[in-house]
């Protein structure tokens, strides 16, 4: 039982993800942009009597990691040392991606290169000779079509042959006599230090000291042989040096190519008409609206018909319950604890469902890359890059990828503020709240409701952003570059699966947390025993009655304080809290009948209250994930204060401004 | 091939140029050469969009804010 470790890098985007699926039979996320994996996810699979471990890396252009992403890709290479290192190429763009292979070929593991996407190479009438580019590079060259499972059997005998073989292919650039002459005088004064030499390949580390490698020269920093290796690279123009070697390794690339390579006719291609349209000037911004608010009307109306039914058999069901179980207790923990909590929050699965896979049709099209570039603008106004926006759209999802999605952001503060200001985008958990507050009280207009608490929250991110930049966080925004993927047209199997294995959670997280959250809430109102359930007499009541003090002043009574505290844990709880507290009854009633019904709530009040919901703190998981992002406590409670007084003020102005336009409802 | 040496930034959508210098500090230079833009290398412009543009490189595509736009020197084809 020889275990080997398997490590996938190559090129953001290239299709590291679907292949490691494949093989692996997981389920990670992919989408058509680059930068969908910043962390590096590990499978296992056993093949002959091998347990083979496969590790997926981010996507990287060089291993000079300019980013957080790109640490993640190339220390595991480095530190790590994987058995072999089986490159994914995008062979619709061979000529970059074999750079990335000159530069991994250094690092003196076994490479095999997955050439992958070779469908759509060969759609635009381009051939590739994979056997005369494997034995000109002196790599394995595998094709694999990740999407389709091709080629998985293949690649996996490539890579398991190159790690047993010793010594493996090697392909190393020789970068002309001036250069190498100084590498090999750094490699002389680098052998001195044996432990350096333990830990990296010591040509590798010349090369990377010779381009002037922050990394690199900060790794030889501590070591005895660091005066001598300055005495060396002090008398150098390291600036010629990099343009050099940068060169030389095209000059390599250009070399193979024309020889295993056949073009295929150039002419504009769909994705660039594409373009034209949607990132035009003047359309590019009035088309993204007009895609949010297209989705946010279909959440609405495509679902209704689903929500009724789901409400019909809730409704029957408690109906059933409360006639089944004998003890009233029993009735009242079923019928208001788990139907009224739990329930109360699965009706929304298919607006769930519809929000997600809004969010796979833009992630998986590639528009999403689009939208980046189109808020550029704003976004630089602000003092964000482009590509900034990319973890708010994410955050619509949910708020923890979006926060993680900031590990591209290049710049450090760039990317703190784009943590701290992630949590104002609203996450699917909180949609249930506006479809059950907007639906009750504002019948035909709640998709527009709903999209104003969009643009709302969209508003308080890109307001807060500029604040921060202003204040705790000054500096300029840090340029950007970013691929524009070629749009792909998902197929519908993609999309809902895609749709399927997110949705999937939102159930998951109906029966874990919010049921817990539901039985704790139950338990408070029904206790101490002799109280009326659910009335100002319970532990509920006592709890919310010192809280509601607090938020009084925005119209909230006690029942919606205990949700809102509970809605701390998961934003759906503050849902399902008033589900366990407004009771389903024994008629079923829906919870918006109940809560229409209810005198100490208005149209004004429940439209604070969506605005509350939608910017008071961030729900646990997203306060742990700040304070693992930002890399500490301090930031984590500083999201929560700021957004607590933003929201509390923010209601207030609303609720006392909305009567006017409500017409006084 | 003997244009004037001017910022990417400037060129309007449809303009075909070769890169000249990249003046960008070397962690971006190093990211800019593994991304395919390096001197010699031809880019078209494929949108332009007050400075902030999308140009193709080789096979590939690339939205740059107007940062790195300004600072990729091309040389305009005649």
């Amino acid at each position: 039982m020889i275990g080997i470790r398997i490590a996938l890098a190559g090129n953001p985007n290239v299709g590291k993800t679907t292949l490691f699926n494949a093989l692996t039979g997981s389920r990670q996320h992919v989408g058509n942009w680059p930068g969908v994996t910043v962390e590096k996810k590990t499978g296992r699979i056993n093949r002959n009597g091998h347990t083979i471990e496969v590790i997926d890396l981010p996507g990287t252009y060089s291993l000079t990691a300019y980013s957080a992403d790109e640490v993640v890709a190339r220390d595991y290479i480095l530190e790590e040392k994987p058995d072999v290192v089986v490159q994914v190429v995008d062979a619709t763009h061979l000529e970059r991606n074999l750079y990335l292979t000159t530069q991994i070929t250094e690092l003196e593991v076994p490479v095999v290169i997955a050439l992958n996407m070779v469908d759509e190479a060969e759609a635009t009438g381009c051939t590739i000779d994979r056997e005369r580019l494997s034995s000109l590079l002196e790599i394995p060259v595998v094709r694999t079509v990740g999407t389709r499972g091709e080629g998985l059997d293949d690649l996996l005998d490539a890579a398991v042959r190159e790690a047993k073989t010793s010594p493996h292919h090697e392909h190393i650039v020789g970068y002309g006599n001036e250069i190498e002459a100084m590498i090999a005088s750094l490699v002389g004064v680098l052998a001195a230090d044996k432990d350096l030499g333990d830990r990296y390949p010591l040509r590798w580390l010349a090369a990377r000291l010779l381009e002037g490698d922050e990394n690199a020269l900060a790794k030889v920093k501590e070591s005895p042989v660091s005066s001598r290796v300055q005495d060396i690279l002090s008398g150098t123009d390291l600036d010629e040096y990099e343009a050099a070697m940068a060169d030389r390794r095209y000059d390599v690339i250009a070399a193979v190519l024309p020889q295993v390579r056949t073009a295929g006719a150039r002419s504009m291609n769909v994705s660039e008409m594409i373009d034209r349209v949607v990132t035009d000037r003047y359309l590019g911004i009035p088309i993204f609206l007009a895609l949010m608010w297209g989705a946010f009307e279909l959440t609405f109306v495509v679902a209704a018909p689903f929500v009724a039914l789901i409400e019909a058999g809730l409704a029957w069901l408690s109906a059933a319950v409360a006639g089944w179980l004998g003890p009233a207790w029993l009735a009242s923990l079923v019928g208001d604890g788990i139907i009224g909590g739990v329930g109360s929050v699965l009706v929304f699965v298919p607006n769930i469902f519809i929000l997600f896979l809004f969010l796979s049709f833009l992630e998986d099209t590639g528009y999403l890359a689009r939208a980046a570039f189109i808020m550029d603008r704003l976004m630089y106004a602000i003092g964000l890059p482009g590509k900034a926006f990319i973890p708010m759209l994410i955050g619509f999802g949910c708020n923890v990828p979006g926060i993680m999605a900031a590990r591209t952001i290049e710049g450090e503060k760039d990317r703190l503020i784009t943590i701290l200001v992630n949590p104002f985008i609203s996450c699917s958990a909180r949609l249930p709240v506006y479809i059950l507050f907007a639906g009750a009280f504002f019948g035909a207009a709640a998709g527009a409701v709903v999209f104003f608490l969009y643009v709302l929250g969209i508003s308080t991110a890109i307001g807060s952003a500029k604040l921060f930049r202003h204040t705790i966080l000054p500096g300029e925004s840090s340029p950007f570059i970013m691929e524009m993927p070629p749009y792909r047209l998902p197929t519908v199997g993609t999309s809902l699966l895609h749709t399927w294995s997110r949705g999937a959670m939102y159930v998951r997280k109906a029966g874990t947390i919010i049921l817990a959250g539901a039985l704790v809430v139950w338990c408070l109102a029904s206790f101490p025993f002799g109280v009326e359930y659910g009335s100002s007499e319970s532990l509920a009541g006592s709890l919310g009655r010192l809280l509601e003090p607090l938020v009084a002043p925005l119209g909230f009574d006690w029942k919606i304080a205990v949700a809102l505290l509970f809605g701390l844990v998961a934003k759906e709880v503050v849902v399902g809290s008033l589900g366990v507290l407004y009771g389903t009854g024994e008629e079923g009633d829906a919870l918006s009948t109940a809560l229409l019904a209810d005198p100490g709530l208005s149209a004004a009040t429940a439209l604070a209250l969506m605005v509350f919901v939608l910017l008071y703190a961030p729900c646990l998981a997203t306060i742990a994930t700040i304070r693992k992002e930002a890399g500490s406590w301090r930031w984590a409670g500083f999201s929560v204060a700021y957004g607590l007084v933003l929201a509390w003020t923010l209601s207030l102005i609303v609720g006392r401004i909305a009567p006017f336009f409500l017409g006084g409802a | 091939m003997t244009g004037a040496v001017c910022p990417l930034a400037l060129l309007s959508a449809g303009t075909e140029a070769t890169v000249a210098d990249v003046r960008a500090d070397r962690g971006m230079r190093l990211r800019l050469a593994g991304m395919g833009l390096c001197p010699e290398v031809w880019v078209r412009v494929q949108c332009a969009d007050w400075g902030s543009l999308i140009v193709s490189v080789g096979d590939a595509r690339y939205a740059l804010s107007r940062g790195i736009a300004m600072k990729v020197l091309v040389r305009e084809a005649a």
